[in-house]
């Protein structure tokens, strides 16, 4: 084989970007379904409730302790045994949504830690109710304290969407996997798909730093209120009429 | 119930004399309030009326439980035994399976009481109008424009219209304490609970915060202080408790407590105190 690693890549990237995008909408509903459950799950674990305590902490340590591939795996080939017929996106979603739950929920958990129970005495003593204690006073601290982690979490598992080759999700391993095989370039081809991956992980990771080096610095003074920072654009204004 | 102002004594009386008739019931009663982690016995068998207008301050050494009996008041701890009674009805006694009482009533007793923290303990990711209107909307059921029109009352009464927009970080400590004083009081409380609201402050800021607090004992307002300003609990208050080892040892009048202390205990405390 001759030709530079590089010689078929404007003709691959249009598909290459369109599997690309399968990848971000993948990751985008495996956040939509882990960080729900990874709140849950962290709630769960907490609960003085014992059913609900020990059901939370089977999923979680199943979900950190089954490689997540195999759960995919299991979710694909399983469900279809026991005649339940979803799509691969959906087994995608489920599977890496089941394990994002179980990792987060120990990040929740630690940051509900941080934000303490003096807020929420502040919440009680004002009459809020446990539930608007919660939506209005423990879970905005909560998310910006785990903002950076959950960031990096959400790399991770971008990077792991590759693994829906395996089960056919049009996602960008797949495109570049047929491209491969078509051209047999597999080196040029996987290396394009590479380079989109790391073109968006990079970056990210470089957001992760600075969003943390940000929150170091605030420490427990003046937090903006908007929540474009979640976004990890620029900071807004902290005061607001 | 109406709406009252602070400083307005004739409306704040209205359920003060509905209570006489029924024997000049205390807006709040203790009663025999103990309170025990596992085998430690923080709080033993204190009673304690609280009448309308009336301004308590608990004064005792470090460790003596005052802080846990004010909040047996609200049921931020909920006492193992005795009662609390709110306007002669003993309130939050049936309980669930893990000891707390129903959601209802528990929120009746906090909307009645107001809670002031040493930490100040002001939700910090909200700007510090939010917080005011925050739990008005949430408990009080009062529109947006209703609470911040009650919030914008208070900060200004407490000299901090300025601060409405400012995120509760960029305030002095004694301005945050105020702030916290404002969202306690926007909720139209019948009681206040304050402990230690100065502690954490430089004599300075702490000035600003004692003079506030005057100024809301001369408007009427039914407190419960737990201080270690001794100048505060002989000049404001109308009686003062004494509290050593979970127990109260001795309460009476300011002069008395300060002129004549009746037992060794409250003479040692006090000359220990005032010698400072
Ligand atoms: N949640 C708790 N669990 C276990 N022990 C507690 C708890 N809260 C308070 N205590 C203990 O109860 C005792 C009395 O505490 P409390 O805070 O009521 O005292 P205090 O009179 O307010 O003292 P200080 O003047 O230092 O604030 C202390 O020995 C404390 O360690
Ligand atoms: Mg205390």
């Amino acid at each position: 084989m001759v030709g530079a690693i590089y010689s078929n890549w404007l003709e691959w990237l249009p598909d290459q970007l369109d599997g690309l995008f399968v990848s971000v909408q993948l990751t985008a509903a495996i956040l939509a379904t882990g960080l729900p459950l990874g709140v849950l799950l962290a709630l769960g674990v907490a609960s003085p409730a014992k059913p609900i305590r020990w059901a939370a902490l089977v999923v979680v340590e199943l979900g950190r302790g089954t490689p997540a591939f195999v759960i995919l795996l299991l979710v694909y080939y399983g469900l279809p045994q026991v005649d339940v017929l979803i799509p691969a996106f959906a087994c995608g979603v489920i599977a890496f949504g089941l394990a994002m739950g179980a990792y987060t929920s120990e990040v929740f958990r630690a940051a509900f830690g941080a934000v303490g129970k003096v807020q929420r005495e502040a919440a009680d003593a004002v009459g809020l109710t446990g539930f608007d204690a919660f939506r209005y006073v423990t879970l905005p601290q909560a998310l910006r304290i785990a903002t950076p982690a959950l960031m990096g979490w959400a790399i991770l598992f971008f990077q792991a969407t590759s693994l829906c080759f395996t089960i056919a999700v049009p996602e960008l391993m797949t495109t570049a996997y047929n491209q491969g095989s078509v051209t047999l370039d597999f080196i040029g081809a996987f290396a394009l798909a590479g380079t989109l991956y790391a073109s968006i992980s990079i970056p990210a990771s470089y957001l992760v730093s600075r969003l943390e080096r940000r929150l170091d610095q605030q420490g427990q003074g003046a937090r903006p209120r908007s929540r474009r920072w979640l976004r990890g654009a620029r900071t807004p204004a902290p005061s607001e009429g | 119930m109406s709406e009252r102002g602070l400083a307005n004594r004739s409306a704040a009386e209205a359920p003060a004399a509905a209570a006489s008739a029924a024997g000049d019931a205390p807006v709040v009663r203790l009663q025999d309030v103990s309170k025990s982690f596992g085998d430690h016995h923080v709080v033993r068998e204190v009673s304690l009326d609280l009448r309308a207008h009336e301004v308590v301050s608990i004064i005792g050494p470090s460790g003596a439980g005052k802080s846990t009996l004010l909040r047996c008041i609200n049921f931020l701890e909920p006492p193992t035994s005795g009662t609390v009674s709110l306007d002669g009805r003993v309130i939050c006694q049936e309980r669930d399976r893990h000891g707390r009482p129903s959601r209802k009533e528990l929120t009746e007793l906090r909307r009645a009481i107001g809670m002031v923290f040493q930490g100040f303990n002001l939700f910090p990711h909200l700007t510090v109008m939010r917080n005011l209107t925050l739990p008005q909307e949430r408990v009080l059921g009062r529109s947006r424009a209703e609470a911040e029109q009650r919030g914008m009352e208070l900060l200004e009464r407490m000299g901090l219209a300025d601060k409405a927009g400012q995120m509760p970080g960029r305030c002095s400590g004694g301005q945050q304490q105020r702030v916290a004083i404002a969202r306690a009081l926007v909720m139209d409380p019948r009681v206040m609970l304050f402990d230690e609201p100065t502690s954490s402050l430089d004599p300075e800021l702490g000035a600003e915060v004692l003079a506030v607090m005057r100024s809301l004992a001369e408007g009427g307002m039914t407190m419960v202080v737990v201080t270690h300003e001794m100048h505060f609990a002989r000049d404001v208050s109308d009686t003062v408790v004494v509290m050593a080892d979970g127990a109260e040892i001795e309460s009476g009048r300011p002069e008395e407590i300060f002129g004549a202390p009746k037992t060794e205990r409250t003479q040692r405390f006090l000359s220990a105190v005032m010698d400072r």
